[in-house]
């Protein structure tokens, strides 16, 4: 155990790496079917409507709906413990309905949290080679800017 | 191929308990020599075996069974429910006269000890995990909150109808003696107990232990001979409704328990209101809660109403979770709710009888997947 524990490790495969350089690169970014046009979360070798293997990530809006949240109180995992608590989250992309991702929410006080409530991506380097895409509010992006 | 019916004949326990010391092995050799007595069996009568935890073949051997005709090791799965079902299909399809289901489950480490690194739970992430463990999601307990936040909000339940609840399990839980939690609960405690994951409070918790069941499945006409008064198995379903990614489900209110609990009526004549009594699986409280109105035991949204109405406490009109749940007998993962129904049909329950019960269901898991089982009395 060291002072600063490191976040978990994340070994991209073939089929997650698009989603993790997007994100260094400050893009969220989606596994979506080239023959059908369906959006894929979490990543498949094919796809589930059309059985089509031409399967690529694409930039995605960010914009999306609260759909549930949740506060941790309790830490898993030493990186986590100087973070609690923290929220959290599955969202509705705006890009298809039931296209839901697990996030976190930075940025809103819980007690502003409204289900269905619209939110935007924003990312957070939780290491130099590690950083996710998080969601806040649209106030909240502007404000820190 | 014609279908037998099949009866369950014995139901056994292990010395259940926090950090017991005893092995895998050890509970389940003391879980089903338990089942076999309450049946009036031998192990030579066993020819099958299905199991949660461990090796179901390993386990036959050691104790002396027949060479098994049927066997099978659970992966992922609803709980014990998974074992059980399969169990008694081997027994319904004649691939073996009489079958054990085992779970068998070892006390996991504490978020205090994940939380100082002495234990790794997301060490490596695997391709799924990796969109999961990197946002501090590791724990069922927080899908559990994104499940019951959600669930707050599309139906009529509110905090204090999880705290009546919780207050009525210990309540059932101090007419049981062999519960690890008898000390009476108010709602007020409840609520007073410390979040998890918030909404999820440590109280919605099933109760980490050691704990081994083994439940035994034979032919209807096997068991007319058998010590125990037979309890038929009348239907049993096993679904799942997505993969295991529980925190990408798109509607999580109405998950697997929906869609099983419309296969299992499509197996019988008997409706939600032949129900005497239900056990329903607690692993986190709002999933008795989706059970509930899953098998339409209730209405739509109205859980939390119909629980805070007394309809689900012994001596209501469905008492529920009768020997207090697994939040207060400990997580026995499904079996104790198999076993509790079988013994409220035998009518041994005694002080937590409930009178004259001829039909009982259980049930499973929640989410990405889920099992039940429709039970009668002889």
């Amino acid at each position: 155990m060291t002072d600063n524990p490191s976040p978990p490790a994340v070994v991209p495969t073939s089929l997650t790496a698009f989603f993790w350089e997007g994100a260094r690169a400050g893009e969220l970014r989606i596994q979506r079917c080239q023959a059908c046009g369906m959006y894929i979360h979490l990543p498949r070798p094919v796809c589930r409507s059309c059985h089509s293997f031409d399967l690529r990530g694409e930039a995605v809006s960010g914009r999306a709906t609260l759909y549930a949240h949740t506060v941790t109180m309790k830490a898993f995992h030493p990186f986590f413990v100087s973070r609690l608590p923290y929220a959290v989250a599955t969202v509705e992309l705006a890009e298809q309905p039931g296209l839901m991702l697990m996030t976190n929410l930075v940025g809103v006080a819980e007690a502003d949290l409204r289900t269905g409530m619209d939110l935007v991506v924003t990312f957070e380097a939780l290491s130099p080679e590690l950083t996710i895409p998080v969601f806040t509010t649209a106030a909240s992006i502007g404000a820190s800017r | 191929m014609k279908a037998r019916r099949v009866a369950i004949v014995g139901v056994g326990y292990s010395q259940v308990g926090r950090h017991t010391g005893l092995s895998e092995r050890h509970h389940a050799a003391q879980a089903a020599i338990a089942a076999l007595d309450d049946a009036g069996l031998t192990a030579a009568d066993i020819d099958g075996s299905t199991t949660w935890g461990g090796d179901a073949i390993d386990f036959a051997y050691m104790l002396g069974m027949s060479p098994l005709r049927w066997h099978l090791n659970v992966g992922v799965s609803p709980a014990f429910v998974t074992p059980a079902i399969h169990a008694a299909m081997a027994v319904a399809t004649g691939q073996s006269e009489t079958c054990m289901a085992f779970r068998i489950m070892m006390q996991q480490p504490s978020s205090a000890t994940l939380a100082t690194g002495g234990a790794m739970l997301g060490a490596t992430s695997s391709e799924d995990t990796q969109f999961l463990y990197p946002f501090g999601n590791f724990s069922p307990t927080q899908w559990a909150g994104l499940m019951m936040n959600r669930y707050l909000y599309d139906s009529d339940a509110t905090e204090e109808h999880f705290a009546t609840f919780a207050s009525i399990q210990r309540e059932h839980a101090t007419l049981n003696e062999n519960a690890l939690q008898r000390t009476p609960l108010s709602p007020a405690e409840y609520l007073a107990a410390p979040y998890i994951s918030k909404p999820l409070r440590l109280l919605d918790c099933d109760y980490p232990c050691d704990s081994g069941s083994a439940v035994i499945f034979t032919t209807e006409e096997r068991a007319r001979d058998l010590r125990q008064p037979a309890v038929l198995v009348d239907a049993v379903s096993l679904s799942a409704v997505h993969d295991m990614n529980f925190e990408v489900m798109t509607d999580m209110s109405h998950t697997a328990p929906a869609h099983c609990a419309e296969q299992l009526w499509s197996h019988t004549d008997l409706r939600p209101t032949d129900v005497d009594t239900a056990q329903l699986y607690d692993g986190f409280s709002v999933i008795t809660f989706q059970w509930l109105e899953a098998l339409g035991l209730c209405e739509p949204g109205s859980a939390g109403p119909f629980i805070a109405e007394g309809h689900t406490r012994l001596g209501g009109s469905l008492p529920v979770n009768t020997d207090g749940g697994a939040c207060n007998v400990g997580r026995r993962h499904g079996a104790n709710f198999c076993i509790e129904a079988t013994r409220q049909l035998r009518g041994e329950c005694g002080d937590r009888q409930v009178p004259g019960a001829e039909v009982a269901v259980w049930a499973n898991a929640v989410g990405p997947f889920a099992g039940a089982m429709l039970l009668t009395g002889a």
